[in-house]
């Protein structure tokens, strides 16, 4: 199946109209994801991989925002499609997880009722059959006694519970892409790895392709195949999984890579940090939106901004001028 | 060794009265010695911030005993106890809220010592410039900016510049990286395990991350429902994990590395209600080595290593971790 490309994302801008100016908070980037294929799209907050994940699912508003650029979800153009033409999209071919799951439900609304929403509304079930999906769903995403859940009221389950309840209603219609923008933020370890294998599972069993928004490496680390490494609205590096952690080209990912403490080193190992702090989007200059903070940084870096360029692997492909050699020792950043 | 300079006994904290009470911090004791970092990690609601609390007097403790370069923080009153917080000093989790939007960089760094008015005029400026400089801040650019002007990195930095501005011998840092970025995350934990040797300080490290907690801390502590389960010197603890409940935690965490193994075991279930505790062991409900015993008697704090205890009565040994 991997032939056949369910979201093919090309040369998408979305920016913003501010007071101070336009603001590009995602600034043309292209990649496409194959059925049952798990993406994971990395970066630190301010990258624009949120904004990304919603003008994917079409959920910026008409005004004040301007996307261009092409957006195919199973033949589907989202780019410019009116709210009528999305809506016919959400929950069939694609659904969204967001990142805290107390103010993505209605706190004054049983769960049981926000799932037959769904149900009812999309799929014109009738109040008892849609319970008896919602029930089954519940089940599905792995919460005990669900017809006594079924009534409770949000505020009455944990965290990990609401994220469950999420997804259950993301998965109400089975979508064929389920985007979850830091679906496991805030939960605790525990609980978290509870929730990445149930999404883990429900991938292979309900056939979907999954895009995984997070900051956290460790998240995409064993459970994606592709990953998207974002920074200042651009992508500066994209590959397999194991290219990208292994075979490293961009400097930013180093870097990246190398700031999050290992729970496998010895304790009290420096880190290696990135001085400064990511550009503001309002100022970005011509050239490398990371060169201010690279180390090695020239005069080229600063002035003309570098595109995508491939590697040897077959879909790895890089944004530098001065890319890191795979047997290059780590230099301090 | 020699004496710790705080000694935690039987710490208590109790929320609300009767029926509806819940002890956040169900009776632990632990030690800190001079110039080491102890690490406090839990999921939450295991206590570990309210433990961080009690030991300030920010919420009170119902029982228990909290000795601070030997005097009992929790006897003191009024003055008394303003001039012992002076020497432990606390660092908040969210470094925007923690500082006044509307006041300046210097001012907000001074205020320790304008309340105490220990120094005055050139003086004063002179050690609020110097402790700016030293987290990074640099006082002639940014000292008179207001707080609200500053990113989370920075205003975590002024923060820390706060904490130190009385010299304190004890550190509380609660949470204190949890909401950076993983890049100015770790511009923080180096500064601050170099103001720790330039200030010779104590810290009490507190967080849910496992990997940031291991990088900082000497020993690390770990709760889980109002109770210290394990506590041990860092790389043993992580290494050899003595109680179940540590490696399950342990084998939730993530790597960073696409070869790690997937724990295939993935800890059951969420922790119970503090409200209503199990009987004997807190962790019986989700352990899968727990017994009858564990349901009937409370396991205590033993020594299993030099520098190594466990609240378990059946320990992992080494063959069956």
């Amino acid at each position: 199946m991997s032939g056949e490309k369910l979201l093919v994302v090309k040369d998408l801008t979305t920016t913003f109209a501010t007071l101070a100016g336009p603001l590009p908070a995602v600034g043309g980037i292209s990649f496409d994801l194959a059925t049952n294929e798990t993406l994971g799209i990395v970066g630190e907050s301010g990258s624009g991989k949120t904004v990304l994940a919603r003008t994917i699912m079409g959920l910026q508003p008409r005004t004040n925002v301007t996307v261009t650029g092409s957006v195919l979800l199973d033949g589907h153009q989202v780019v410019g499609a009116s709210e009528d033409e999305m809506r016919r999209l959400w929950g069939t071919e694609v659904a969204m997880i967001f990142q805290d799951p107390m103010t993505s439900l209605n706190p004054v609304m049983r769960v049981g009722r926000q799932i037959d929403e769904t149900l009812r509304v999309r799929m014109g079930m009738s109040r008892r059959d849609a319970r008896a999906r919602a029930i089954e769903l519940l089940e599905l995403v792995g919460i005990p006694s669900p017809e006594r859940r079924y009534r409770a009221f949000p505020g009455q389950l944990s965290g990990g519970m609401r994220q469950r309840i999420v997804i259950a209603t993301a998965l109400a219609c089975s979508p064929k892409l389920l985007l979850a923008d830091e679906p496991t933020t805030g939960l605790d370890v525990t609980i978290q790895a509870q929730i990445l294998n149930l999404l883990d599972e429900l991938k292979e069993s309900l056939h979907m392709s999954v895009v995984l928004v997070t900051h956290d490496l460790g998240v995409v680390a064993t459970r994606t195949s592709k990953i998207v490494v974002m920074y200042a609205g651009r992508v500066v590096e994209m590959g397999s999984t194991r290219d990208v952690f292994a075979h490293h080209r961009m400097p930013y990912t180093r870097a990246l890579l190398e700031s999050s403490p290992k729970i496998t080193s010895p304790s009290h190992t420096r880190l290696a940090t990135i001085p400064g702090r990511p550009p503001n989007l309002l100022q970005l200059t011509q050239g490398c939106s990371f060169a201010p903070r690279c180390a090695y940084a020239s005069d080229r870096c600063r002035e003309e901004r570098p595109e995508l360029e491939a590697t040897a692997e077959p879909g790895h492909l890089f944004a530098c001028w001065n890319p890191l050699a795979h047997d290059r020792e780590a230099v301090t950043l | 060794m020699t004496e710790p300079l705080l000694k935690v006994r039987d710490l208590v904290v109790t929320f609300g009265h009767g029926l509806h009470c819940v002890s956040a911090v169900a009776g632990i004791s632990f030690d800190i010695y001079e110039g080491e970092t102890l690490g406090l990690v839990g999921e939450s609601g295991c206590g570990k911030s309210t433990t961080g609390r009690a030991l300030m007097r920010i919420v009170e403790p119902s029982q228990g005993t909290v000795e601070f370069e030997g005097t009992d923080v929790t006897k003191l009153k009024g003055g008394v106890l303003r001039n012992a917080r002076t020497r432990m000093q606390m660092i908040f989790q969210d470094p925007i809220s923690s500082l006044n939007p509307r006041r300046r960089v210097k001012d907000i760094v001074a205020e320790p010592l304008d309340c105490w008015k220990s120094v005055k005029g050139a003086q004063r400026d002179l050690i609020v410039s110097d402790l700016l400089s030293k987290v990074g801040i640099d006082p002639e650019v940014y000292g008179n900016r207001y707080a609200r002007q500053f990113s989370g990195g920075q205003c975590q930095r002024i923060s820390i510049a706060r904490s130190l501005a009385m010299r304190p011998k004890l550190l509380i840092c609660d949470e204190m990286v949890s909401a950076l970025d993983v890049s100015i995350q770790a511009q923080i934990l180096n500064l601050l395990a170099d103001l720790k040797a330039e200030y010779g300080l104590t810290l009490l490290f507190i967080a849910h991350d496992l990997a940031v907690v291991k990088n900082v801390s000497d020993r690390v502590a770990v709760m889980y429902l109002g109770k210290i389960c394990e506590v041990g010197p860092s790389d043993t603890l992580y290494d050899a994990p003595a109680h179940p409940y540590t490696k399950f935690l342990l084998g939730a965490a993530l790597e960073a590395d696409p070869d790690s193994p997937i724990h295939g075991e993935v800890l059951q279930g969420e922790p119970p209600s503090p409200m209503n505790p199990p009987s004997g062991c807190r962790f019986r409900t989700r352990c899968p080595f727990a017994t009858e015993k564990c349901a009937n008697e409370e396991p205590l704090l033993r020594e299993i290593a030099p520098g190594h205890q466990v609240a378990c009565h059946y320990p992992l040994t080494v063959t069956s971790r």
